[in-house]
């Protein structure tokens, strides 16, 4: 148990460390603007956008203090926003208080309706006509 | 009263870190099986519910994980790149 505990540790200050180089890598600089950015692999060989497509303007756009423009750039990551947050406010609900709420997260009717947003966005956000045009990258 | 097993993670959280932090359409195919343990559990069969969620967790982790490693080795491939030309004074 000691050795899986003291593994555990390891792995989470890694990831913790790593997630701290990326976030200041796009604090500092806007992806936009440099080349050593990865462009993303489905666009470059498909010239379709996929459903992660701008989320590295919007990570720097987000950390950077401009909210609305770093969720033009990406509108699921307002998405994975909400669910984070509910999961997180619930859980500690859960745990500090008596009563104990139902985790909607856990219908299948939630992750259906995710299913269906993540989709139709994909599809919407590659249509090249005035309304669909703001969910492009 | 039958008592129910606990619940499959349904990994949800990540099949969206995934979707969208990747570029790979692979975090789709862990929102399906989110889905799917949900779907599973309620209609009580536990087994399969329990299956998805370690397929769930496994494209989850496994995208996410290509996605770092090539990110990793893009940025390193390219600062170096960069690095190099800067001090040429190339850049």
């Amino acid at each position: 148990m000691v050795v899986t505990k003291s593994k555990k540790i390891v792995i989470y200050t890694s990831i913790v460390i790593v997630f701290l180089g990326m976030l200041s890598l796009y604090f500092f600089w806007n992806p936009s603007n440099h080349a050593f950015f990865p462009k993303c692999p489905f666009y470059a060989f498909t010239g379709i956008f996929c459903p992660g497509c701008g989320s590295q303007r919007a990570i720097h756009k987000l950390i950077n203090g401009e909210i609305v423009e770093g969720i033009r750039h990406n509108y699921l990551i307002l998405l994975l926003f909400i669910v984070l947050g509910y999961q997180s406010i619930l859980f500690l609900l859960n745990k500090f208080t008596s009563t104990t709420y139902k985790n909607l997260t856990h219908k299948p009717i939630t992750t259906k309706v995710i299913l269906v947003i993540v989709i139709l966005f994909w599809i919407l956000r590659n249509i090249s006509v005035v309304p669909f045009t703001e969910l492009a990258p | 009263m039958e008592q129910k097993p606990t619940r499959p993670n349904s990994y949800l959280a990540l099949a969206i870190i995934s979707t969208i932090l990747c570029c790979l359409p692979s975090g789709i195919v862990s929102i399906i099986y989110a889905t799917k343990v949900n779907s599973l559990y309620e209609d009580g069969k536990y087994d399969e519910a329990v299956r998805a969620s370690k397929n769930a967790k496994t494209w989850g982790i496994v995208s996410v994980v290509i996605a770092l490693v090539g990110w990793l080795l893009y940025i390193l491939i390219f600062g170096v790149a960069m690095l190099g030309a800067i001090a040429n004074g190339g850049y």
